[in-house]
């Protein structure tokens, strides 16, 4: 009964965080829109990620996910997921200026036997992307790069920053391990499932010495 | 794609120019149970630029709006806050051929685990998205769906106008140029359903082969493989294959389905009931729960087919799926297990709202009677036997003759009893073979096992032999001859579907080989518009009546 009550409690947060996210974005169609309404539709934004993230690693908790594997063109996907990023479109930084978030066609490799074309679940994988993007964009100075490299039977997804590194990857992992609360490590977590939901994939970060730091997630054929 | 761009919208001030679709010239339909969703996504799809957006607040008002109007985009969310999910929606609408091919079917959900649901089922969405989903996303989404259409539009309308040669070679021609293997694989399902559509199973066994090659895993051109095989009479080939595609998807419904078929031509009836049980389990559905229920009821294992079929009835209840059979069955389960009391209260009180006029009126006294009869009212049982009986004139309805005769034969009218239940399999049609084992069933347990064979084989075997007979003489084009045993046949049951079937092919072939003859147009017309009647949208009949056309238009 419990259990019951709580999920139709959830549903029904989400269900109003949906509606909210919608008039915020249709209210921010007008031109002369103030900055609080901007931020307000930031704000939704984040805070719906983070309940959806939450009630997809339950998912995994509980019962593991499910990938609806199709058919999905890698670089339109990339191109797609940078285009309608909700994270690169809110992206500033901490200085005040725009981060660009840019799908890197030139680091993209797509494997010739493949034709460019992956087998996954693109809501679930665009879910995770769209976390570490998210992540990427609050510790970068100013760009972040997107791409996958493509191999007989992975696909790998690289997001890149400019950001200051080491440091930083240490206390993102530090958080992942220690507190599953925290936005980035609820993002890194959402991450490792859905890679391991696609033939045990999986994840990683990396701080490149002063290049800045390099998430990396590997998707494996479904059987 | 070289067209102007068009101004659709504006975000913080940026026009957002769209190069690909034009939005302004699709409709759409929004369903979705709670209204202030409907609305949002009603705005979302206006800034898109789509002026025509109709909405539903559940799936019978989104039915009667699809059956009226051809949209080109359907948006129907996942959870309708019924028993029946969206995805029950889409596989109703693809079982009834209502969906237009040149619809787009997205279905919003805000579960992840709709990959479950997803995975298990034949009739997939054209694609889905997680709620909310933000107008950018929503907008190259549906740009990609548009896209892919345009490519597949000439092949799609030629499926929609059920000009299906023609969709074959509009295929035909995509395929030379389709630019990938995605494309590829869009056009070669589309010429499968095509050639299925025109009984070509062994030209639909090329394109499966076709598709293999490319991709050879798609649960699609498997699970089109068995089923052909299966059409075809070759068991071992497809139960072969949908163990294969069971073994790579344990939750692939629509596999176990087939074995299950399998199984019961076998008559391994006990295998089919496993087989569809775990369908159940896997994906319920009212659908799921009657055949389950059915196939318990023949194996006499009464309290499974109870609980299915109230499991059949909680779930269809006040949906499109609802079926006033249910409690018949129901109830006939309820008499067979003694408990004539809870029988008449599932009738005459929980059925209620069904009334008890037509064939459902005629099956609802026969069962009724049993149970009075049982109770010891014989009069009762006497009196709803009689009007049954005079409510059901002179029409032919297998599922009330066969609940009738049973009644007969239950309340010791042996006379009426087998002469109902010969005429219910012979009315049978496409369902012969399910009303045979009801019907023998009824026999055995009334203590008629010895006369099952009369009742289940005597006419049919004489109608049998004459279409043989008829089939033969028209192949060597005595078509007067056939003629003659083809009207025998009539003459023992009139509404036989494969009598009709021979009758309409014998009088086109007449046409062809023997010139116009009014008398031959007038009776081809007249059988083929009974066919029409008795099974309508039925690919072999809708191919009989392009014959027609092709021969009297030249």
């Amino acid at each position: 009964m419990q259990k019951t009550l709580s999920a139709l409690v959830v549903h029904d947060i989400k269900n109003a965080l949906a509606l909210l996210e919608i008039d915020l974005e249709q209210l921010n169609h007008h031109k002369d829109v103030p900055p609080e309404g901007r931020r307000a539709y930031r704000r939704c934004i984040e805070l719906k990620n983070r309940l959806i993230s939450f009630l997809t690693l339950y998912k995994y908790d509980q019962s593991g996910l499910q990938p609806l594997v199709v058919e999905v063109e890698l670089a339109e996907f990339v191109e797609d997921l940078v285009r309608n990023s909700q994270s690169a479109m809110m992206a500033e930084s901490h200085h005040g200026h725009q981060i660009v978030v840019h799908a890197d066609g030139e680091r993209m490799k797509p494997d010739s036997a493949a034709g460019g074309f992956g087998m996954f679940d693109e809501n679930l994988v665009e879910l995770a992307l769209e976390s570490a993007l998210n992540n990427a964009v609050r510790y970068a100075r100013q760009r972040v790069d997107v791409w996958f490299e493509q191999e007989a039977d992975e696909i790998i997804f690289r997001v890149l920053d400019d950001g200051a590194g080491v440091g930083v990857v240490d206390e993102l992992m530090q958080r992942n391990t220690a507190e599953k609360s925290s936005s980035t490590g609820l993002g890194l977590a959402l991450c490792k499932a859905v890679a391991e939901a696609h033939g045990s994939g999986h994840v990683s970060l990396e701080s490149l010495d002063g290049a800045g730091t390099l998430f990396t997630m590997v998707l494996r054929r479904v059987a | 794609m070289a067209n102007a761009p068009l101004q659709c919208a504006t975000f913080f001030g940026k026009l957002i120019e769209n190069e690909y679709v034009h939005f302004n010239k699709l409709s759409a339909l929004v369903i979705d149970d709670i209204s202030a969703m409907r609305h949002a996504v009603r705005s979302q799809l206006q800034s898109l630029g789509m002026n025509k957006v109709s909405v539903a607040s559940n799936a019978n008002d989104a039915l009667e709006l699809i059956k009226s109007t051809a949209f080109d985009v359907i948006m129907c969310d996942y959870n309708l806050n019924s028993p029946s999910s969206g995805q029950h929606f889409l596989e109703y609408l693809r079982n009834e051929n209502i969906l237009n091919a040149t619809s787009v079917f997205v279905m919003l959900t805000a579960e992840a685990e709709y990959g479950f649901v997803a995975n298990a089922v034949e009739f997939i969405p054209d694609d889905y998205l997680l709620k909310p989903c933000s107008e950018s996303k929503l907008r190259s989404r549906l740009e990609r769906l548009i896209d892919r259409r345009a490519f597949l539009m000439p092949v799609l309308k030629a499926l929609d106008a059920r000009h299906y040669d023609v969709a074959v070679a509009e295929c035909n021609k995509l395929l030379d140029i389709a630019p990938d293997d995605r494309r590829r694989m869009d056009v070669l399902r589309r010429k499968s359903d095509a050639q299925l559509a025109l009984g070509d199973h062994s030209s639909v066994l090329e394109t499966y082969a076709h598709a293999a090659t490319v991709r050879g895993d798609a649960p699609w051109v498997m699970m089109g493989l068995a089923r052909t095989h299966y059409a075809l009479g070759e068991f071992t080939q497809a139960t072969e294959i949908a163990n294969e595609l069971v073994g790579k998807n344990k939750s692939y419904v629509a596999a176990y389905e087939l074995l299950a078929r399998i199984r019961l031509e076998a008559n391994d009836d006990e295998g089919a009931f496993e087989l569809l049980n775990r369908s159940s389990v896997i994906l319920p559905s009212a659908k799921r729960f009657r055949s389950v229920a059915q196939a318990a009821f023949l194996l006499g294992k009464l309290e499974e087919a109870k609980l299915n079929t109230e499991a059949a009835i909680q779930l269809s209840n006040g949906s499109m799926v609802e079926k006033s059979d249910d409690y018949l069955s129901l109830a006939q389960t309820q008499v067979d297990m003694g408990d004539h009391m809870t029988a008449i209260e599932t009738l005459e009180k929980n059925a209620r709202k069904h009334g008890d006029v037509g064939m459902f009126g005629v099956a609802k006294g026969a069962i009724l009677a049993q149970a009075y009869f049982d109770s010891g009212d014989h009069e009762k049982a006497r009196k709803l036997m009689e009007r049954s009986v005079s409510l059901l004139a002179n029409r032919t309805d297998s599922v009330a003759m066969s609940a009738l005769g049973k009644a007969a034969l239950k309340t010791g009218d042996i006379v009426l009893g087998m002469k109902l239940l010969t005429q219910a399999v012979q009315a049978s049609g496409q369902d012969e073979r399910i009303i045979a084992r009801h019907v023998k069933k009824s026999m055995i347990d009334t203590g008629h096992a010895d006369k099952v064979e009369d009742v289940i084989d005597g006419g049919r075997k004489r109608i049998l032999l004459l279409v043989d007979e008829a089939t033969k003489l028209m192949r060597t084009a005595h078509f007067t001859e056939a003629n003659q045993k083809v009207n025998e046949a009539l003459g023992i049951h009139e509404e036989n579907l494969e009598v009709l079937m021979t009758a309409a092919q014998l009088h086109l072939l007449w046409l062809k080989h023997e010139g116009m003859d009014a008398r031959v147009v007038q009776r081809a017309k007249a059988y083929l518009s009974t066919l029409d009647k008795l099974v309508p949208n039925n690919q072999k009949v809708m191919n009989f009546y392009r014959f027609f056309n092709d021969i009297v238009s030249n």
